[in-house]
């Protein structure tokens, strides 16, 4: 088992370019989908904890992961697995390269997979909606988070602050009401 | 490299939102602050970032760590960005275990998962400020789209396939 977490961890970290948006949807792909390690809701809400937490998206969620499947050595293991593409790969491409080395052909590559990397997004995105249960009355949360983090660029650890604050202040008086 | 190794730990415990806030913070440490490299060479350091497998933030983290002290500064500087995750996340994980009978806790995650659901967004709009400069961009999302969406190709391939194609036509 702890070998299978870290292989496929290792597998999604050595072949997604694009960075850790882009191994999102994989990463649900393996978990949910392939191995059946967790289901949609339980994944859902280590992303939403990845999202809470400081650091890259991908690696908290290796932990959340990993964690759930077999406690710390579980944890060890994803993590692993999600690191040692990026260190192995970046250690042949930097030594191999001089500090001058010219970047153009991975800009060029770049430029084309940056619109394939959003429509990765996009497609889970829908999916997720579907699943969470998107309906007319709660459609402004995202919509407004969208909006205050991706086009005004306010820190998101405000928001997730405000939105752990602000449920328990409600489910304290709704408790009471009771 | 001590300093280097706490100055990495600084940038992982405080950005928030993954790739690209963490490496808006490496670049104020790392170029601003203390000078280990130039404006341009980080650029470069970004750019091959992006094109190697696996979280940008770790790529560069690894890359600046070794440009200064070789493997073991890559080894460093990894290690110090995913530290305080390894530490939060396992607290967040473990606690979110031990809570998800309870009720505020579960309205909690409900919250949560809508606003990230929002978050995932606007990481999807930064990445696609700058994503479509031309007619040529917008084929290959239209098409990225359609093919992962009409005929579930397992994105890898699309990835590759992406890249291969704006190297030879870009």
């Amino acid at each position: 088992m702890l070998w299978q977490i870290f292989i496929t961890f290792l597998r999604v970290g050595a072949f997604t370019i694009g960075g850790g948006y882009a191994m999102l949807p994989l990463i649900r792909r393996e978990v949910c989908e392939k191995h059946k390690w967790m289901d949609e809701m339980a994944f859902m809400d280590g992303l939403a904890a990845a999202q809470s937490s400081p650091g890259p998206i991908a690696i908290n969620l290796s932990i959340y992961v990993g964690y759930h499947l077999r406690k710390g050595k579980g944890m060890a293991a994803a993590v692993l697995g999600t690191v040692l593409p990026s260190l192995i790969s970046i250690i042949i491409i930097a030594s191999l390269f001089s500090r001058y080395a010219d970047s153009t052909l991975a800009r060029k590559a770049f430029r084309a997979l940056k619109p394939a990397v959003v429509a990765l997004i996009a497609l889970p995105l829908i999916e997720m909606a579907k699943k969470i249960g998107i309906k007319l009355n709660n459609f402004w949360v995202p919509l407004t988070a969208l909006i205050l983090v991706g086009i005004l660029g306010l820190s998101p650890a405000h928001l997730i602050l405000l939105t752990i604050l602000v449920t328990i202040w409600l489910s304290d008086r709704n408790s009471r009401k009771v | 490299m001590f300093t280097m190794f706490l100055t990495f730990i600084k940038i992982g415990l405080f950005s928030f939102g993954g790739g690209y806030a963490i490496l808006a913070m490496i670049q104020q440490e790392v170029v601003a602050r203390h000078g280990w490299l130039t404006a341009a060479e980080f650029a470069d350091i970004v750019a091959i970032s992006q094109m190697t497998p696996g979280p940008i933030a770790i790529n560069a983290a690894t890359f600046v760590g070794f440009q200064r002290y070789g493997i073991l500064g890559s080894i460093l500087c990894t290690f110090g960005v995913i530290l305080p995750s390894l530490i939060l996340m396992a607290i967040i994980t473990v606690s979110y275990i031990k809570l998800s009978s309870q009720a505020w806790f579960k309205d909690i995650f409900k919250n949560l998962r809508l606003l990230s659901l929002g978050l995932i967004g606007a990481a999807m709009i930064m990445i696609g400020k700058d994503a479509f400069p031309d007619f040529f961009s917008v084929v290959i999302f239209l098409l990225a789209f359609l093919i992962l969406w009409r005929w579930k190709v397992n994105p890898i391939y699309l990835l590759l396939g992406t890249a291969a194609v704006g190297m030879v036509l870009g």
